[in-house]
């Protein structure tokens, strides 16, 4: 189920984190064209979000980034026109919040 | 503009969004080369136990189409800015699409009135929630109304569009997964909106917590109904309430 997603990972920042280069065309249909690449959707069961994605708690579709996602990050799920913050699960694992 | 989303701040972005242009942008994606909100070309109608239980269905979601278009339009009125009107103004045109296309599919099926159709087959639970909806905007009622429309309303057609479009015909299923596209920016409209409100005022989650006690035991029964009359087993059902129940979790609304 789980197929790799079109970004490709370029270097690391100076703070020591992954940089990726999003590649066209996800297939993510629900935005204007020039703000695609940094959405997917998510492929159910058998899917996995990669360093520099995130899951939509609203929406339920897959918002990603040029750089690896951190605690604390702020980004945008312009399918359902909600601002995220990524935060810290209780089982330690990253999940975007919605922040109003 | 940036080409990097996630670095714009926060005026920019909803500047950006609720704007006219930005939806004219995003409907091209899933809407251009479509008939009637679908690309699929056949017009299949399935066999006739599975067609009664479709047109029931349609039916119920021809009532709840009609109540979010008459509210959106009603909250247009009273919205607090410009932005929040022209916002509005679309998801009226996204619920006027969504009214028009099940209506045709309604057609194809061979109800050839639906406005007498759709009462005689309509969920009197519904039909409740979309008076009491369509009395919070004559109210002027902004909270209370974007709650019901929203929130409780759109939460439940996201969960039973999108429970449906993978259990039914190849043509349902393309204009149900074209509607739900549209109802991702609805249900988050309405959870940006409320969740600043509350966190400006904390009296009102009291109030919406009464709200949500009158209305969402109605629009459940309703979309129940119609999982039922889909055939969707009881067991398969937990995952409607869910979403609605982690929107409203989210926003404090209990």
């Amino acid at each position: 189920m789980s197929q790799p997603s079109p970004a490709r990972e370029i270097g690391v920042d100076r703070d020591g984190r992954r940089r990726y280069e999003l590649l066209d065309d996800t297939g993510f249909d629900e935005v204007p064209k020039k703000y695609r690449k940094f959405y997917r959707r998510w492929r159910g069961p058998g899917d996995s979000l990669a360093p520099n994605e995130a899951f939509c708690p609203v929406c339920k579709i897959v918002v990603r980034s040029s750089r690896e996602l951190r605690e604390g990050d702020k980004i945008y799920c312009m399918a359902c026109m909600t601002r995220l913050r990524i935060g810290l699960s209780d089982d330690g694992i990253l999940e975007a919040r919605a922040v109003y | 503009m940036t080409d990097d989303i996630h670095a714009l701040d926060e005026e920019a972005f909803f500047d950006e969004v609720y704007t006219f242009q930005h939806w004219f942008d995003s409907v091209e994606g899933y809407l251009h080369d479509t008939r009637f909100g679908r690309k699929h070309p056949t017009s299949e109608v399935p066999s006739e136990g599975r067609r009664e239980a479709l047109i029931s269905t349609l039916c119920n979601y021809c009532v709840g189409e009609t109540a979010a278009l008459e509210a959106s339009s009603g909250l247009v009125v009273i919205a607090p800015n410009r932005a929040l009107k022209v916002f509005l103004a679309t998801q009226a045109a996204d619920e006027a699409r969504h009214l028009e296309v099940f209506y045709r599919r309604l057609a194809e099926l061979g109800v050839h009135d639906p406005e007498a159709e759709i009462p005689k087959r309509a969920s009197a639970s519904l039909l409740e929630f979309k008076r009491s909806l369509l009395e919070l905007v004559d109210a002027r009622d902004w909270d209370a109304a974007i709650f019901a429309q929203n929130v409780v309303l759109e939460s439940m057609e996201f969960t039973t569009f999108g429970t449906h479009m993978r259990r039914t015909d190849d043509a349902t299923a393309d204009m149900l997964a074209r509607i739900l596209r549209d109802e991702r920016r609805h249900i988050g409209f309405g959870e940006t909106q409320l969740g600043r409100r509350l966190h400006a005022d904390p009296v009102l989650k009291a109030r919406l917590s009464r709200v949500r006690a009158r209305l969402d035991p109605l629009v459940l029964a309703s979309f129940t109904e119609s999982l039922e009359a889909l055939g969707v087993a009881r067991g398969d059902r937990p995952e409607l309430a869910k979403d609605y129940l982690q929107t409203v979790g989210r926003l404090g609304v209990e």
